[in-house]
Order: C-alpha cells, then sequence, then structure tokens
C-alpha cells in the first residue's frame, strides 16, 4: 500500500536526508529535488499530495518556485508547505502572505514532523 | 524808563480808509504777508523739516516785510538769550553774539519783551536811557528794534528781533507782522520739538519692531527647520540687513582646535566666501577672536587704519571697509561671532551695537540648539543604521546556525525515537547528550533574537488579560518534573493572587520559566523553590525564592547583563547567560520591573512586578477588534521619510494602514479620495503648509468629522487646537504618545457620531450598579440598572439597549443563563453583552462564552474611564455579529 505522496524541495543534503528519512518511516512516498528550477517538472510528473519547500535554494527561491507551481493549472492545486531556517515572526508571516499553505521552522520535530505534513496533504490524498 | 509806545505811527488810519493809495499799499502788503505765512507754512509742512528751515524762512520774511536791514532769533538758555538764527546780520556781530547771550532784563529790548510776553519797540536805542548793551549795538549799528516773543506752552523760549540802522520806527503793521511771525516761529518749534520726539520713539518703534520680527524668524528657523545650515543664514541675513550693513558673516567657535570658521555668510561673493571657509582665524591672535573674548562688540571704522590679521585682510582686499565684531556667547562659554561689514569706512554707532548685541544673545541659544539637534540626529542615524546592520547580522546568523541545528537536533531524535533500530544504553545516553547540546545552541540562538528584538524596539507585546493562577501552574507544570529529579520540591503561594493579569501571556511564561528554572538547577537537592503571586495596589508582584546557594553581593548588580550568571554558574550550567537579561527586558517592556535579593548559603529571591492599571490601554487588540478593514486607514502627512517610517510603523503595529504622503496637497487629495479614519498631520510641509491642511479639512463638512492629529516641532498647542485638531503632539513623540492620542481622537469621533448610547446594567451589588452608572452618565449615556437575571431580560427587550453589562454571578438567574436567553431571542441575539465580574473565569466559562460577548472585564482591576470608551466603541459599532 501507498502512502500519501510528498516532494521535498531542499538544497541542504544532511536536511534533505532527515526531511526524507523521518517521513519515509512515517510511510510516505517521498520525491526529493535539491533546486527550485526542479520543482515543477518534479511535480508535473509524480503530481505529490503536498510539496515541502526550503526558502533559501540556490538560483531561483522558494517563493519563485511557489509562483511557477501556482502558474501551471496542473500544479495549481498542490498544497506548498515552506520549512525554513528564517525564524522571525516577520519571515512567517511573509511566506504567509505570498501563498503558502503552512511554514514549519527549523529545527523541526521529528517526532512531530509527520503529523504537521499531514495536515496539509491535498483533500483528495487522504482517499489513498 | 521809557514806556514803549504802541500806537505811535498809526495815528489817522481811519481816515485814511478812503485813500486809494494807501490801500493799495495795504493790499500789497496783506499779499506780502499772505505769501510769507504760506511759505513759512510750506516750510513747516514739508517732511524733513527742520528748526533752521523755519527760522531761515521766518527770518527772511519778517526782516523783508518788516523792511528792516537784519533780522534775528535769541533762544532762551541758561545764560540769557542766545542766538540761534539769524539773517543779514553783521558778521562781527554773529561772532560777538555766539559768545555773548544777550542778558535777562529790562536793560535790553529782548530781556523787556520776555518779562512782558508781548511785542516792543525802540524807536531810537541811543536815544533811550535806560537801554544799555553797547557792544552790540556797536556792533550791529542798529537803531531803531523792534521784538516779538516766541511763546510756547505758556513759556518765552525765545525772542524774534528785527533792526534798522537808521532812526525809522516801525509802523503798527509791522508790528503785527512780526508779532504773528514770532508765534509762527514758536509754533513751528513746539511742532519740531514734538515731531522730532515724534520720529524717534516710532523709529525706536519700527527698530524694536523689526528686531522682534528678526528674532521671531530666527526662532521660527530653528524650531521649523533645525537645519543648522539654514539656521545660520537666517541668523546673518537679519544681523545684517537690522544694522543697515552691506554683508556679514557667522563664525561658529570651535573649542577643541580654539579656531572660529565660517560657517554662513550674506552679501558675500562666493568667491570671497570660499577664501573666507579657509582662513585660519584663531582665538588669540585674530581680531575677532578679541572681540569674542573681550564680551562685547569691537569694531574697525576703516580697515585701512589699523595691522590686518589673515582674516580681515582677505576681506580688506575684497573691498570691505568698516566692520563690527558681535560675540556670541552662552554663559561662560564662547559660541561663535557675527562679522557685519560695511563697503564703506565709518562706525557703527551705539544703538546698531546695542541691538546686534541684543540679537547675538538670542542667535547664540539657536546655534547652541541647533549645533545640539544636529548631534543627536546624527547619532540617531547612526544607531539606526548600526542596529539594522546587527538585525541583519543576527538574521543571517540564525538562519545559519538553524540549518546544521536542524540535522543535529533531528537525526539525535531518530536515533532516540529507534526509528531505525535499538540502541545500548551508553549509545543512547550519547544521543542524548547531542540532542541536549543541540538544544542548548537553539535556545541560546533563540535568546540572542529575542534580545535583538527587544533591543531594536521591534519586541511587539501581544497584550492580553488571563486568568493568572492558570498560566502560572502551567509554567510549574513544565519544571516540576524536572525539579523532582533533582529532589528540588516546587511550591505555588497563591494568596492574594490576582483573578486575571493582563501582560503578554506567552513572554510571561517565558519569563516565569526562565527565573523558576534557575531557582531549581540552582537549588540543591532536598531544597525547595516557592513562587508567590499577589496583586498589590495596581502592581501583580511575583517572586519565586530558592533556598540555593545564594549570590554574592558583588555579583548582584550585574546578573541580569547578558552573559554574567554570578559565581554560581560555576559548576553545571546550562543558562544561555542571556536568560535574565532577556527575562529583564521583557518585564520592562511590560512597564515592570525586576529585583533580587540574596543571602549567600541561604537562597535568592528573584521578583517582578508587572503594572495592571494606568498602563497605557492596548491599543492594538483595541483597535484590532473595533475598526473593520475598510475603515483603518490613516493618512499620514509627513515631508520628512523617516519621520513618516516612525509614525507608519507604530500604526501598523497597532493594525491600521497608514497611507504616506510628503505634501499638503497630495494629502488632501488622499483625504478626499480614502475618507481615513484619521490624518497624522505635521505642520512644515514644502508648499501648502500643515495649518491649512488642517484649516481645510475642517472647513470642509465631507471631510471635517475626520480626527486630524497634529505631529510637529512647533510647540503651538494652541493654534492647532483651535484650528480644530485632535490632539497637537510636539516631536519626538513615542509610540504611546502617537497611538493614545489616534485612539482618543477615534473615541472622541465615535462619541461625536454615536446617537445612541444606552446601557442595561445588570447586577446584584448595588455599590456595583452605582459605580458603573456614575462612570458612564457623565459620558453621555442612558442608565438601566437591574438587579436580577430574570427582571433583566424582560428590561433588555424592551429597551432594546446599546450594550448590556453583565455580572455573572447573581443568585436568580446568572450571567451564563442570561447570555443564553439573549442569544436565544432572535430580538436580542445581536445585542452586545460585557461581562463585568469578580469571578475568575476557568477554561470551561470561557468556552462558554466565547464568540457571544464583547469582552470580559475584571471588576478588582478595572479602569473606569478605559470600560467607557470600550463601551461606546461596542455601542458605535453594533453587535459583532458573532453570535453564532
Amino acid at each position: 500500500m501507498s502512502g500519501p505522496s510528498v516532494l521535498l524541495v531542499e538544497d541542504n543534503p544532511r536536511n534533505l536526508k532527515l526531511a526524507r528519512d523521518v517521513l519515509e518511516h512515517a510511510g510516505f512516498a517521498v520525491t526529493t529535488v535539491t533546486t527550485g528550477e526542479e520543482a515543477l517538472p518534479a511535480a508535473r510528473t509524480t503530481l505529490p499530495d503536498v510539496i515541502l519547500m526550503d526558502l533559501q535554494l540556490p538560483g531561483i527561491d522558494g517563493h519563485a518556485a511557489l509562483g511557477r507551481l501556482r502558474g501551471d493549472p496542473v500544479t495549481a492545486g498542490i498544497p506548498v508547505v515552506a520549512v525554513s531556517a528564517f525564524a522571525m515572526q516577520a519571515d512567517r508571516e511573509r511566506a504567509m502572505a505570498s501563498g503558502f499553505d503552512g511554514y514549519l521552522m527549523k529545527p523541526i520535530s521529528v517526532r512531530d514532523f509527520p503529523a504537521q505534513v499531514r495536515e496539509h496533504l491535498r483533500a483528495d490524498g487522504d482517499a489513498r | 524808563m521809557t514806556e514803549p509806545r504802541d500806537d505811535r505811527d498809526t495815528p489817522g488810519a481811519a481816515a485814511r480808509a478812503d485813500d486809494p493809495v494807501w490801500l493799495a499799499a495795504r493790499l500789497a502788503d496783506a499779499q506780502e504777508q499772505l505769501a510769507a505765512t504760506r511759505e513759512i507754512l510750506s516750510v513747516l509742512a514739508r517732511a524733513s523739516t527742520s528748526q533752521d528751515d523755519v527760522f531761515e524762512a521766518v527770518l527772511r520774511n519778517a526782516r523783508q516785510l518788516c523792511r528792516g536791514q537784519a533780522a534775528l532769533i535769541n533762544l532762551s538758555d541758561v545764560e540769557g538769550y542766545r542766538l540761534a538764527s539769524a539773517t543779514d546780520l553783521p558778521s562781527a556781530y554773529a561772532d560777538f553774539a555766539a559768545d555773548h547771550p544777550v542778558p535777562r532784563g529790562r536793560r535790553t529790548l529782548t530781556g523787556r519783551v520776555a518779562l512782558d510776553r508781548r511785542t516792543h519797540q525802540i524807536d531810537d536805542v541811543l536815544a533811550d536811557p535806560d537801554y544799555n548793551l553797547p557792544e552790540f549795538q556797536e556792533l550791529g549799528g542798529y537803531r531803531s528794534i523792534i521784538a516779538a516773543p516766541m511763546i510756547v506752552d505758556d513759556e518765552v523760549v525765545g525772542v524774534l528781533t528785527v533792526w534798522r540802522t537808521s532812526v525809522e520806527p516801525f509802523d503798527e503793521h509791522s508790528r503785527a507782522l512780526l508779532t504773528t511771525f514770532a508765534e509762527q516761529a514758536a509754533l513751528a518749534l513746539r511742532n519740531i520739538e514734538l515731531l522730532s520726539a515724534l520720529q524717534s520713539r516710532s523709529a525706536e518703534l519700527a527698530r524694536k519692531v523689526d528686531e522682534m520680527e528678526a528674532l521671531a524668524e530666527v526662532g521660527q528657523a530653528v524650531s521649523s527647520t533645525l537645519d543648522p545650515e539654514e539656521v545660520l543664514t537666517t541668523i546673518i541675513e537679519h544681523a545684517v540687513e537690522l544694522s543697515g550693513a552691506d554683508g556679514g558673516s557667522l563664525l561658529e567657535y570651535d573649542e577643541d582646535s580654539l579656531l572660529f570658521r565660517v560657517r554662513a555668510t550674506y552679501g558675500t561673493s562666493d568667491d570671497v566666501r570660499e577664501r573666507l571657509a579657509t582662513v585660519r582665524i584663531h582665538v588669540d591672535d585674530s581680531f575677532v577672536g578679541r572681540g569674542a573674548t573681550s564680551g562685547s562688540p569691537v569694531q574697525v571704522a576703516d580697515l585701512s587704519d589699523i595691522e590686518l590679521d589673515a582674516h580681515l585682510s582677505l576681506l580688506f582686499e575684497a573691498g570691505w571697509r568698516s566692520l563690527v565684531v558681535i560675540p556670541l556667547v552662552r554663559p561662560d562659554r564662547i559660541v561663535g561671532a557675527l562679522v557685519v561689514r560695511r563697503l564703506t569706512p565709518g562706525t557703527f554707532d551705539d544703538e546698531t551695537c546695542d541691538m546686534l548685541t541684543a540679537f547675538a544673545s538670542q542667535s547664540a541659544i539657536a546655534l547652541t540648539n541647533a549645533r545640539l539637534y544636529q548631534e543627536l540626529e546624527l547619532q540617531r542615524r547612526e544607531l539606526a543604521t548600526t542596529s539594522q546592520h546587527k538585525s541583519d547580522f543576527l538574521a543571517s546568523m540564525s538562519h545559519e546556525l538553524r540549518t546544521p541545528l536542524n540535522a543535529v537536533i533531528g537525526f539525535s531524535e531518530v536515533l532516540l525515537e529507534r526509528m531505525f533500530g535499538e540502541l545500548n544504553e551508553r549509545q543512547a545516553d550519547y544521543v542524548q547528550d547531542i540532542l541536549d547540546a543541540g538544544r542548548h545552541l537553539l535556545a541560546l540562538l533563540n535568546d540572542v533574537l529575542d534580545l535583538s528584538k527587544v533591543e531594536a524596539g521591534r519586541m511587539e507585546l501581544e497584550v492580553s488579560t488571563f486568568p493568572a493562577v492558570d498560566a502560572i501552574s502551567s509554567v510549574l507544570a513544565l519544571v516540576r518534573e524536572r525539579a523532582a529529579q533533582h529532589g528540588v520540591e516546587v511550591n505555588f503561594d497563591a494568596t492574594g493572587a490576582p483573578d486575571l493579569i493582563t501582560a503578554d501571556e506567552l513572554r510571561l511564561k517565558q519569563v516565569l520559566l526562565n527565573v523558576v528554572g534557575n531557582a531549581v538547577k540552582f537549588t540543591p537537592s532536598g531544597g525547595t523553590v516557592t513562587l508567590r503571586a499577589w496583586a498589590e495596589g495596581s502592581e501583580v508582584l511575583i517572586t519565586v525564592t530558592d533556598t540555593g546557594i545564594g549570590i554574592a553581593e558583588s555579583d548582584r548588580s550585574r546578573i541580569f547583563d547578558s552573559f554574567q550568571q554570578g559565581t554560581r554558574s560555576a559548576s553545571s550550567s546550562e543558562g544561555t547567560g542571556l536568560g535574565l537579561t532577556l527575562t529583564r527586558r521583557i518585564v520592562e517592556l511590560h512597564g515592570g520591573r525586576m529585583w533580587l535579593d540574596s543571602e549567600l548559603g541561604v537562597g535568592s529571591t528573584f521578583g517582578l512586578a508587572l503594572p495592571q492599571r494606568g498602563e497605557p490601554t492596548p491599543v492594538e487588540e483595541w483597535l484590532e477588534a473595533a475598526v473593520d478593514d475598510s475603515r483603518r486607514t490613516v493618512v499620514v502627512i509627513e515631508d520628512d521619510p523617516s519621520s513618516a517610517e516612525i509614525v507608519g510603523v507604530h500604526l501598523a503595529a497597532a493594525g491600521l494602514r497608514p497611507v504616506p504622503v510628503r505634501t499638503g496637497e497630495e494629502g488632501l487629495a488622499a483625504v478626499r479620495a480614502l475618507r481615513p479614519t484619521a490624518v497624522v498631520l505635521d505642520i512644515h510641509l514644502p508648499g501648502m503648509d500643515g495649518w491649512d491642511v488642517l484649516s481645510v479639512i475642517k472647513a470642509d463638512p465631507d471631510l471635517a468629522a475626520i480626527p486630524v492629529v497634529v505631529v510637529s516641532v512647533l510647540p503651538e498647542r494652541g493654534r492647532g487646537f483651535a484650528l480644530g485638531a485632535s490632539d497637537y503632539l510636539v516631536k519626538p513623540v513615542s509610540k504611546e504618545g502617537l497611538l493614545g492620542a489616534v485612539w482618543r481622537a477615534l473615541a472622541e469621533r465615535v462619541d461625536r457620531t454615536s446617537d445612541r448610547r444606552h446601557a442595561v446594567v445588570i447586577d446584584d451589588d448595588p455599590g456595583a450598579l452605582e459605580l458603573v452608572r456614575a462612570t458612564l452618565e457623565p459620558r453621555g449615556w442612558t442608565v438601566t440598572t437591574c438587579s436580577g437575571g430574570a427582571e433583566a431580560l424582560a428590561v433588555i427587550r424592551e429597551v432594546n439597549p446599546s450594550v448590556v453589562l453583565l455580572d455573572l454571578l447573581m443568585p436568580d438567574v446568572d450571567g451564563f443563563e442570561v447570555v443564553d436567553a439573549l442569544r436565544a431571542d432572535r430580538r436580542t441575539a445581536a445585542t452586545p453583552v460585557v461581562v463585568l465580574t469578580a469571578k475568575s473565569l476557568t477554561a470551561a466559562d470561557r468556552d462558554r462564552l466565547q464568540g457571544r460577548i464583547e469582552f470580559v472585564a475584571s471588576k478588582g482591576e478595572l479602569d473606569l474611564s478605559w470600560l467607557a470608551s470600550r463601551l461606546t466603541q461596542v455601542a458605535a459599532e453594533g453587535a459583532t455579529g458573532d453570535t453564532s
């Protein structure tokens, strides 16, 4: 049986590995990319139930990658959650204002992380 | 003595009335006389009339019409009658008379005229035995002589005399004519005296007015621009103009280098100005330095006469010929000097010097103020820049540290969760150490960020009112487990604790966690940590007492400083070293204070006090609730970008939407287009100034109701209020001052626009009912009181009040049931309800009231005017609509 699918966009290899391992352990099907540019084609291919997006990325940043996803009708409806080490309240507000569906701050809580991600799954993803 | 005869040569005048020749001669005389009088009058009428002009005209006409050889006026002085003016007088006589006044007494004609106060003549002075003035007679050579008194204010001030060198007595006509001329001369003398007195008075007045205007303009320049360059230029410009000079410069004195520097010039060519800027003017070896040190004006009437220093020779070469140096001094201190110059040689009179000195003392103050302001402004900018750099650095550092910490903490947790297999005990212990260390670093990072936020003034408190005991208990629950592991008992003494506490709940918990956590950490096994909380006056006091090792006195003062934990940190410390610093800053941000009592080996008590009343109303929350989005706009009319930004930040923090504009014209356009909820208005604006903007808004019926809060450097509250400002703040304004003014302006507006304010107050305590009535009625409310819930429901349905004020604990139907009943009834479902209670609300109570009432006010710690304002707002806004 296949759990909910998640696309992870994260450039730091250790943090990518941590999030992937924790989510896979919790039963998610995880796809990973390391740049904002790769996010859109990967999302179009895998149509994940949720996308986890680092904000500071090489090349285009998380905000720009979000814009691309929302600009494509195929991916526009996929929830995108920011996962960032920017800790200021203003950073969170800016992210929410620019259209992210959620904001998770690093360091993540390993125990709570899968549940936090699950909260943002696309509505029809629950059916799987 | 011969009595003068008045009518000697006029016998038979009536007999000649039919003689055509005689008549023709009389007519010619009359015409001559008329012409003479007219001439004298016209002389008098001239603007620049002087005594000499009038005397000259009188004497010439008198001599001519009386057909004499000479005419003269002697004016009375202490020695007698001194020659003042004359016509056709032999020069020898004039020279002699200049040194020899005619003596008083009857031996001279002048003396006789003065004594008798009437016109006399002597037919032949040589034939008059009483006449005795041989030197005068010899030098003048006169024989027949006639004289008339000049009487001013009943006093003979002089005598007008005409003589003939032959014995030829004067006729009656001449006598009348001379009498008239003497009267005119006297009148002229009096008028001229009056006129010159008047002129000198009005000249003095005009100068005073000029001086006052100049000072006022300098004052205006200081308070409106605070731009030192502009202030200096204004000062020198007015100094030059007031003294009628051609140019000048203002020199500022630098105490460190002992040099004067030319800071502003007026009426000076660019070329000279540039050279003046570089010339060295030392206090010890320059003319300006001498002047400034002397403390009073020093001048050079002609620069070509004296030895010139570098500064003066530069001026001399540029064509300047005379100057005066006015020192600018404050008590005991040279501030600078004014140099006022002319292109022509000549002295500056005392009046000009006095006036410039008065002007200089004002200017010295202006200059000092402007300089202080400039320094402050510079410091402020430097601080702002530094602070911004620091914030940027911290934000970036936080991000960079958080990224690897994510892996450290995350993988440790993965291992400890045994996600991928079991760990042996030692492995688990080590991984726990890694995790603890990672979390410690994270806590440090968070404290650093918080502290930088506090220090940059960016920490915003989210103040609310919440149950005190619940909040404190939840903090203690967090530390009890760890305390128990250390064998430390944690107690809570809630005797006298308030029901509710007003603070930022999360921040207060952070503070308590830190203080209690520290106490537990430094208390050895078997010890106790006791938290006490009680209300005292207008404060809530909380103390945390431990039975720990205590803190040495030498460490107590610095324990609240960053990275200081006193000697007790020598053992195992997990604190960040920032905890107490941050704690104190958060308490202070609440308007509270922290203190420490300690005794080595006995224990320590950390205390904190949080003010509960008299603190600024939680404007943010209030506005958040009361003003919906469309009404949050505040137009900020301010030309200075940094001021506009500060105002904007404060307004935005209060949930308002600032719309900044730079000019009065734009401001009016924005006000017309947006119909904002309020206007914040600067006065000094380019183009149309703030006064004009205020006048236009208040004169327009569509805009007049919009509250305008003036924020200005000018201390002119009276004018602001007279023009209709809601409030007037003098820069610099604090956040509380600004938001308080906006808040009051909005409340007043609501007061004016709300026509229906009727409160039904339900309480079984008659005292409480009276208190509310006494609070609301003077503020224009109608108050209906009910002592029980059942009665109240009927009353509310009947009067349909704009707000219901409800006690929760009542004997018959309690407050919760009243709310239930009101909400169940369609007619009262939307009636706003405010709960006013002494009961400490439980979580269940809150759930029950959630979304059904406007707010809860605690009886014990109620600020009545605050309550009145909030009720007014509630009444104006109507029901929240959230009654589902």
